[in-house]
């Protein structure tokens, strides 16, 4: 119960904070449209092409969307020193973790429902329920994953470099179960309900080890 | 009784030693101050017995509990005034330290009880990036303070505070057991009995505050 509603709190307070600033969510907006736009015109996209190449440059303009959502969610609390402060009041490093992750994953989805549609209007793929289930399914695991490695780089210097460099090969996985559920969704090959399972599976696996190792890299 | 016991606290950056087999006793109730110059390792000191951080090596113990294995359960009983305020500049004074109590499992409706403690009910809707630096200073003490603590830990509590800055210390003070970093040895004298001296990182005196201002 404890654990929730500090994560809860958490959740909110990034919210609530993004929403007075608006520092993150609409500069993210911009860069996903424009990452489309440069695809569309880069790959000559005709409907023949259109539902081959669409599910490669959402996924592109998605990781490269969550390395930077992710790296400010504790960049941020480090630069105020309120990651201290959070923890000076004897929350569960998980709980603080959580929310900061479930901030951080919902921030993405408000990009990432720019960012369908976008798909949907400039290569002409129909934006089904699955493939809007399999992107969100994808971000749960990432958002846990990044925001795992953004606590541990945001006292560095070279954080954004490094955040890439250790996020990106544990991503992967999330790219490759994610981009053939869409792939599928879109009408080309591959079993939808295969990929789904294996992204469910991914998360699981992911929200688990995280949560774990949150204590050791916020707290120790 | 005593609050707390630190026997030959060591912390080390790298290959340098920020501190250097530190003891300290504190009796419950007790006021100590540790004064020293910049760099020695009163921060350092503080973050200790704050839980904050780890030492290198030596023991610590507050209220009874070992502090290095029973951290969680020990910041539930300490407030800790940290070197910067760490308030979030988006959210208002009040929203702070509601954020705050829910953390902490507070009641928020203390929320309006220690905005007046600080003096800070006029501004209690004003976001912190809009308040003084002396302003997010006294939030931050009456952050430290919102959940009752029986040990208070205070970095320089001071720093940017007005001439009235000193009342809200004894306000705070009173009944708790405090150690707390100044460079202001007439604040140090005026709000402890007993002080300590650090240098470069090792006690370099301790006694009644008389004496060691002397």
């Amino acid at each position: 119960m404890r654990f929730a509603t500090v994560a809860v709190a958490i959740a909110r307070k990034d919210l609530m904070s993004e929403w007075r600033t608006r520092e993150l969510v609409p500069a993210l907006a911009q860069f996903v449209v424009l990452a489309l736009v440069i695809a569309n015109f880069g790959f000559q996209i005709d409907s023949h092409n259109a539902s081959a190449i669409a599910p490669g440059v959402l996924w592109l303009a998605l990781v490269f969307a969550g390395l930077i959502a992710f790296g400010r969610a504790f960049a941020a609390e480090r630069e105020q020193a309120t990651l201290e402060a959070m923890l000076m009041t004897g929350a569960q490093p998980a709980a603080i973790f959580a929310g900061k992750a479930l901030a951080a994953g919902l921030l993405l989805v408000v990009c990432e429902a720019v960012l369908l549609p976008a798909l949907g209007l400039l290569f002409g793929v129909d934006v089904s329920a699955g493939l809007v289930g399999a992107v969100l399914l994808a971000t749960i695991g990432m958002a846990a994953l990044g925001c795992l490695f953004a606590a541990m780089v945001a006292q560095l210097r070279a954080r954004e470099l490094l955040l890439p460099l250790l996020t990106l090969p544990l991503w992967i996985p999330f790219i490759v179960a994610g981009g053939q559920a869409v792939q599928s969704a879109m009408g080309g090959s591959g079993a939808f309900d295969q990929a789904v399972k294996l992204l469910l599976d991914f998360d699981i696996l992911f929200v688990v080890l995280t949560s774990l190792a949150a204590r050791f890299v916020l707290d120790d | 009784m005593s609050a707390l016991v630190a026997e030959r606290l060591s912390h080390w950056f790298g290959s340098d030693p920020a501190l250097d087999s530190v003891d300290l006793l504190v009796d419950r109730g007790d006021h100590v101050a540790i004064l020293g110059e910049n760099g020695a390792g009163k921060t350092t000191l503080l973050r200790i017995l704050a839980t904050a951080i780890r030492p290198s090596s030596g023991k610590l113990e507050i209220m009874g509990l070992d502090a290095l294995r029973e951290r969680r359960r020990l910041r539930g009983r300490i407030g800790y005034v940290a070197h910067t305020p760490g308030l979030y500049p988006a959210l208002t004074a009040a929203e702070n330290l509601a954020f705050f109590c829910d953390l902490r499992g507070a009641d928020r409706e203390r929320v309006p009880e220690m905005l007046d403690l600080a003096g800070l009910s006029q501004v209690a809707r004003k976001r912190a990036s809009e308040l003084s630096r002396g302003m997010q200073q006294r939030l931050a003490i009456a952050r430290a303070v919102m959940h009752d603590p029986l040990l208070l830990i205070l970095d320089e509590p001071d720093a940017s505070l007005d001439a009235e800055g000193p009342e809200l210390l004894v306000r705070v003070m009173k009944d708790r057991t405090t150690v707390l970093a100044t460079h202001d040895q007439a604040l140090a004298t005026r709000l402890c009995q007993r002080t300590v001296v650090l240098r470069r990182g090792r006690v370099f005196g301790a006694g009644s505050r008389l004496r060691v201002v002397q």
